[in-house]
C-alpha cells in the first residue's frame, strides 16, 4: 500500500500515493492548475474541463483531477494549447453570464471572475440567445439560474456530504439547470453548504442577499456553538445604519468548504448575540445571589474559561456545581474505559469518514449532532460504508445513508448493547471472564424484550465481516439512561475485543470541555438556592434577556471549548457586548484575573490541556486541509479496569410515549432566538400515533401535568412510523429541558377550546 | 522676463528708502502736522475715485450670497446623485465601492433585496464632517451615480454634518425635464467613450 508512484510535472519529479490524482500531487507540490469545479470533499465532477493536462504517450488531453498517474508519466501542466483551450472554456462559460457583479454578492469572492480575468477573457467571443429563466426562492436559499455556471458542485456535496440529496441537475444543453429532487420546491434540512461551494452568485442565502459585498465584511473565524461537532465557520460582520464603529452586526456565516462543512444552524442561526449594558445594582444582586448560593446549576453552552471560573469558585467557597449532562457525559465516557482497556481512546469526526462500517445507537443523530450525519453520509458514499442505525423511531432524513435499520424497544438499550456485544465478539479472542460474561447473557430473553432479532445481528455480522474501519457511533439515549454505566462498560467491550472505535456523540458545545474541568455534583432538581448560569435557578445569571444578569452569549466572547474531537477550539468576538460576563464576577470574589483568556493556560493539565495562552491558538485549514484549528487534548488518566455487570431486567414503556427531540437545525435556547432557523414547536407523531393517542392534526393538547404541563399543537408527520411521538425542547428558554432519559411515558390530553 | 533671469540666484538687492518725513518733536510740531492732513483735501481725492468709478457703472463685485461665481468643471464639492436621462431611475445600484474606497470612512450605505429581486439602496449617507473631498467615490462608481456637484458651502451648525441620498439625489421633475447636469469632472465618462465600446456578436 505504501508504494509510491513517481512522476514528472512540468519536468518536476514528484511521487504520488496510490489513488491520489494528477490534480491533489500538483496541489500538494504548489503546482498550480485552473479548476472551476473541482471540490476536495466530493468525487471530482469532472464538468470544467479546465483542469486538463498533457501527459506524454497519451492522445488529447487529460482531466487531471480524475486521473491518477503512472509509474514514469510527464506532465505538463500549461503550454499554448492548453491555454488556449482553457481560455475557450472561459469564453464558453461568459456567454450571457448577466454582468451584474455591481450587485452580485459573490463579486469579490467570485471564481467566475477571477478566472475570466485570469484568462483575459474581456469580450464575448460566442453568441446564444438569452433565455428568460426565473429566479427560484426557496425558503433561506435563492437560486439565480442565469448567473448558474453547472459546475455541479452543489449537486455533489449535497448528495456525496450532506446525505439530503435534494437538488439535481436537469439536462438541458444550454438549458440546463439545478432542480429541486422529485419535488417542486426545494425540500432538505437547509443546511447551506450548497450556498457556501457555489462559485458564482446562483445560489445564495436569500436573508443575506444584496445586503453586503464580500469585500465590505470583516471575518471572524470561530467555532459554531450549537453542538458538540465545534465546527469552524467565520462569522462576517460590518457595521449597519447609524451603528458606531465597532458597532458591529453579523451578517452572514461562512465556512471553509473545501474541507469543512457545516449544517444550517451553524451557517443560518448567527445571531444569538446580545446588546449587554453595566447596570451596577443586577451586579450587586448578582454577586450576592453567588455568595449565598448553595450550588451553581450551569449548561454546558459555556467555554472551558467560564467552566474554571466555576470549578475555582468551588474550591473557593465550597459551592455545589450542578451540570448533569456533563456529569452524565463524564461517568459515561469513564465507565466505557474501564472495560475498553487498551482501545479506550475516543475516534473522532475525522475517523468516523474513514470508517466502513458504522453502528449508531441511542441518538437520533440526523437532528441531534449533523457534522456526525455528514461525516457518514460521506463514509457512505465514498468508501462504500455500512450504516447500522439502532433506534426505536425511524429517521426519514437517514434513508439515503442507512444501510440497515434495526429497531429497539424504548429504554432497552442496555440489552440491545449486550446483544450487540454477543453477537459481534462471537469467535473473537477474549478474556475468561468475558467470554463467561457474554456466554452467560440470556439472549432469548433480551431479544424478544428488546425486539431484536436474531436474524438481525446476523446480517451485521454478515455485512461487517470484511470492513476494516468499524466505528460505534453512541448518542446522548445513553448517558441519561439508568444503565448507562453497564452500556457504556458493554460499548467498552466492543472497543477492546470488537475493535471498533467509539465516538461518543455528547450533547452541547462544551459538554466534553466541562466534564473534565469540574467536579460536579449529582444535581438534586431543586432551584431553592441555586444560582442558574446559563441554566434554571432562583438566580439566572445567562445570555439571555430575561436572565436576572444578562452575560455575553458565546459569538460575543473570546474562550476555547472541547468538541467531540476532544480538540480544544477557540471562539472569537464576533460582536462586541456591553455587559458583565463572569470573570467580572470573579474579580469582585477575588478570583478573577484581567481577561477571561488569562484562564486559557491554568485549563487542568492533568485533564490534557496544555498551557497555551489563547492567543497563540490558530483556528484555519491550510491549503492542504490539514487541520490547525487548536490543538489536540492529550490522552487523559485511564481508570481502573472493570468488568461487566449482569444486564438488569429490561424496562417496559408502555401507553404514550414522547422523545425529546428538536427539528433540524435547533438545538437550544439560543437557536431558538435567532431569525432565519425553522421554530417548529409542535408535537410530531405519526398516523398511528394519533389513532392510538386520539389525536387529530392541529390539535391542541397538554403534555404532562403539575408544573412541567405544557400546551401543544398536535401535527401528524407523514414520515413517522410507531408509537412515539417527537416534542422539542428548545423552545423551553435558558432552563431547557431536565437532563434525563430522552422518551417519556405522559399523558396528552386535548385542551378545551372552551374559549 | 527671460529665462536668465529666472535662473540667476544671485539676485542683485537695489532698496531704497522711502521718502519719510522727519517725526514731529514738539507739541507745537504735531499741532503743525494734525493742521496741515486734516485740511489738506486728501480725503476727497478717495471720494472722488469712488465716485467716478460708481457714475461708469463698471462694477466687478459678486453679490455674494445671492450672486455666486460659476465653479471649475474639476472642483470637488458636495456630491450629488444622478438619475439616468431617459427612465429616472436612480443610478445608484448599491454596488458599494464608494463605501469601500472612501479614505476617511465617511460613506455609509444599507442595501437590501426588493421585490422586483433587484438591489436597493435602503440607507446612504455622507458625514461631511469627515469628508474630505478627494474624489475617489466619483472616480471609483461604476455607473457615474456619484458626482461631486458645485455646491461648495457646507456650514453646519455641528461637526458632524450628514448628507442623506434624498439630499443628493436630483429631484425627479429635473431630471425628467433633461436638467440635470451630466458631470464633466473626475470620473467622468470621456470624449471618445464610443469608440471604445466593444459590441457583443448577434449572430441569432
Amino acid at each position: 500500500m505504501s508504494e509510491m508512484i513517481n512522476f514528472t510535472i512540468d519536468g518536476r519529479n514528484v511521487s504520488a500515493k496510490r489513488g491520489e490524482t494528477i490534480l491533489k500531487v500538483a496541489r500538494r507540490e504548489g503546482i498550480y492548475i485552473p479548476t472551476m469545479c473541482y471540490l476536495e470533499k466530493t468525487n471530482p465532477a469532472a464538468s470544467c474541463r479546465l483542469c486538463v493536462v498533457e501527459a506524454e504517450g497519451v492522445d488529447g488531453m487529460v482531466l487531471s483531477c480524475q486521473t491518477p498517474p503512472t509509474e514514469g508519466l510527464a506532465v505538463i501542466t500549461n503550454n499554448n494549447v492548453l491555454h488556449e483551450e482553457r481560455t475557450n472554456i472561459m469564453r464558453l462559460y461568459d456567454v450571457n453570464h448577466p454582468l451584474e457583479c455591481g450587485v452580485c454578492d459573490k463579486s469579490g469572492a467570485c471564481d467566475l471572475q477571477n478566472k475570466t480575468l485570469e484568462f483575459g477573457v474581456d469580450r464575448q467571443h460566442f453568441t446564444a440567445k438569452e433565455q428568460s429563466r426565473k429566479i427560484e426562492h426557496w425558503g433561506v436559499i435563492n437560486y439565480d439560474p442565469n448567473l448558474c455556471i453547472m459546475c455541479e458542485k452543489c449537486t455533489h456535496v449535497c448528495n456525496e456530504v450532506i446525505g439530503d440529496d435534494a437538488i439535481e441537475l436537469k439536462f438541458g444543453g444550454y438549458k440546463s439547470t439545478i432542480i429541486p429532487k422529485n419535488s417542486d420546491h426545494l425540500d432538505c434540512t437547509f443546511c447551506g453548504e450548497c450556498i457556501a461551494v457555489c462559485p458564482v452568485g446562483a445560489l445564495v442565502s436569500s436573508d443575506f442577499q444584496y445586503k453586503a459585498n464580500a469585500w465590505e465584511l470583516e471575518r471572524i473565524p470561530s467555532t459554531c456553538a450549537h453542538c458538540s461537532a465545534g465546527c469552524a465557520l467565520e462569522y462576517e460582520v460590518k457595521t449597519s445604519g447609524a451603528a458606531k464603529p465597532g458597532e458591529e452586526r453579523i451578517f452572514r456565516v461562512t465556512n471553509n468548504f473545501e474541507y469543512a462543512t457545516l449544517c444550517g444552524a451553524g451557517r443560518f442561526g448567527f445571531d444569538f448575540d446580545l446588546r449587554g449594558e453595566k447596570d451596577g445594582k443586577k451586579f450587586v444582586a448578582a454577586l450576592e445571589a453567588i455568595k449565598a448560593a448553595d450550588a451553581i446549576r450551569f449548561s454546558s453552552v459555556i467555554t472551558n474559561e467560564e467552566a474554571l471560573i466555576l470549578q475555582r469558585l468551588k474550591e473557593q467557597t465550597g459551592v455545589k456545581l450542578y451540570n448533569e449532562d456533563a456529569r452524565l457525559y463524564r461517568e459515561f465516557v469513564t465507565a466505557f474505559k474501564t472495560t475498553a482497556d487498551g482501545h479506550a481512546e475516543l475516534a473522532t469526526a475525522a475517523d468516523l469518514k474513514a470508517s466502513d462500517a458504522v453502528i449508531v445507537i441511542g441518538s437520533r443523530i440526523a437532528t441531534d449532532n449533523p457534522a456526525l450525519r455528514y461525516a457518514m453520509t460521506t463514509a457512505a458514499r465514498h468508501r462504500g460504508a455500512k450504516i447500522v442505525y439502532m433506534h426505536p423511531l425511524e429517521d426519514a432524513l437517514m434513508q439515503n445513508t442507512v444501510t440497515q435499520f434495526i429497531k429497539y424497544e424504548v429504554g432497552t438499550e442496555e440489552g440491545v448493547m449486550a446483544l450487540l456485544a454477543h453477537s459481534l465478539l462471537e469467535g473473537v479472542e477474549t478474556t475468561k471472564t468475558t467470554a463467561a460474561f457474554l456466554e452467560a447473557l440470556d439472549d432469548g430473553y433480551l431479544s424478544a424484550e428488546s425486539n431484536v432479532g436474531e436474524e438481525e445481528l446476523a446480517r451485521i455480522k454478515k455485512q461487517f465481516k470484511r470492513t476494516r474501519a468499524k466505528t460505534l457511533v453512541l448518542g446522548s439515549d445513553l448517558f441519561a439512561h439508568p444503565r448507562a454505566e453497564n452500556i457504556a462498560k458493554l460499548a467498552g467491550l466492543l472497543a477492546r475485543y470488537g475493535g471498533y472505535r467509539v465516538v461518543v456523540a455528547a450533547r452541547d458545545v462544551n459538554t466534553v470541555g466541562v466534564s473534565l474541568i469540574c467536579d460536579l455534583d449529582v444535581d438534586g432538581g431543586s432551584n431553592e438556592n441555586v444560582v442558574g448560569y446559563n441554566a434554571a435557578g432562583a438566580f439566572v445569571i445567562a445570555a439571555d434577556d430575561a436572565a436576572d444578569l444578562t452575560v455575553a452569549a458565546l459569538n460575543q466572547q473570546e474562550g476555547t471549548v472541547v468538541n467531540l474531537d476532544h480538540r480544544v477550539l477557540p471562539l472569537n468576538v464576533a460582536v462586541g457586548f456591553g455587559g458583565y460576563v463572569l470573570n467580572d464576577l470573579a474579580n469582585a470574589l477575588g478570583i478573577g484575573k484581567r481577561y477571561t483568556v488569562d484562564f486559557t493556560p491554568e485549563l487542568p493539565a492533568e485533564a490534557g490541556f496544555k498551557a497555551v495562552a489563547f492567543d497563540s491558538l490558530e483556528n484555519f485549514y491550510s491549503p492542504l486541509g490539514e487541520d490547525s484549528r487548536g490543538y489536540p487534548l492529550d490522552k487523559g488518566k485511564k481508570p481502573a479496569a472493570q468488568q461487566c455487570e449482569a444486564v438488569e431486567e429490561l424496562p417496559e414503556f408502555n401507553g404514550t410515549v414522547i422523545y425529546y427531540c428538536d427539528p433540524v437545525q435547533q438545538f437550544n435556547a439560543f437557536t431558538a432566538r435567532t431569525a432565519q432557523l425553522d421554530k417548529a414547536t409542535e408535537l410530531r407523531g405519526s398516523e398511528q400515533f394519533a389513532v392510538a393517542a386520539r389525536l387529530k392534526d392541529g390539535d391542541l393538547v397538554v403534555i404532562g401535568s403539575g408544573e412541567t404541563a405544557r400546551e401543544r399543537t398536535f401535527v401528524v408527520d407523514a414520515s413517522l412510523k410507531g408509537t412515539i411521538a417527537l416534542e422539542p425542547t428548545f423552545d423551553r428558554g435558558i432552563a431547557g429541558r431536565k437532563t434525563a432519559y430522552r422518551f417519556e411515558k405522559v399523558n396528552i390530553m386535548k385542551a378545551s377550546n372552551d374559549e | 522676463m527671460s529665462l536668465e533671469q529666472f535662473t540667476d540666484r544671485n539676485v542683485q538687492q537695489h532698496y531704497f528708502k522711502v521718502d519719510i518725513e522727519e517725526y514731529p518733536q514738539t507739541g507745537w510740531d504735531r499741532f503743525k502736522q494734525v493742521v496741515k492732513r486734516g485740511l489738506n483735501g486728501e480725503l476727497f481725492v478717495g471720494l472722488w475715485v469712488v465716485m467716478r468709478e460708481m457714475i461708469k457703472f463698471d462694477i466687478h463685485t459678486v453679490q455674494y450670497p445671492k450672486e455666486k461665481l460659476p465653479i471649475g468643471p474639476r472642483y470637488r464639492a458636495v456630491h450629488e446623485m444622478q438619475r439616468l436621462f431617459e427612465s429616472g431611475t436612480e443610478r445608484c445600484i448599491g454596488c458599494g465601492l464608494c463605501e469601500k474606497i472612501c479614505i476617511s470612512d465617511c460613506i455609509r450605505m444599507d442595501t437590501r433585496i426588493d421585490e422586483n429581486s433587484r438591489k436597493e439602496v435602503t440607507e446612504y449617507t455622507i458625514n461631511l464632517g469627515r469628508c474630505i473631498f478627494c474624489g475617489y467615490c466619483a472616480e471609483v462608481c461604476p455607473e457615474l451615480a456619484i458626482v461631486h456637484g458645485p455646491r461648495y458651502e457646507n456650514t453646519s451648525e455641528q461637526r458632524e454634518h450628514f448628507i442623506l441620498f434624498e439630499d443628493m439625489l436630483t429631484p425627479i421633475d429635473m431630471a425628467i425635464k433633461g436638467e440635470q447636469k451630466e458631470y464633466p469632472g473626475f470620473g467622468a465618462v470621456t470624449p471618445n467613450e464610443d469608440a471604445r465600446v466593444k459590441k457583443t456578436p448577434l449572430a441569432y
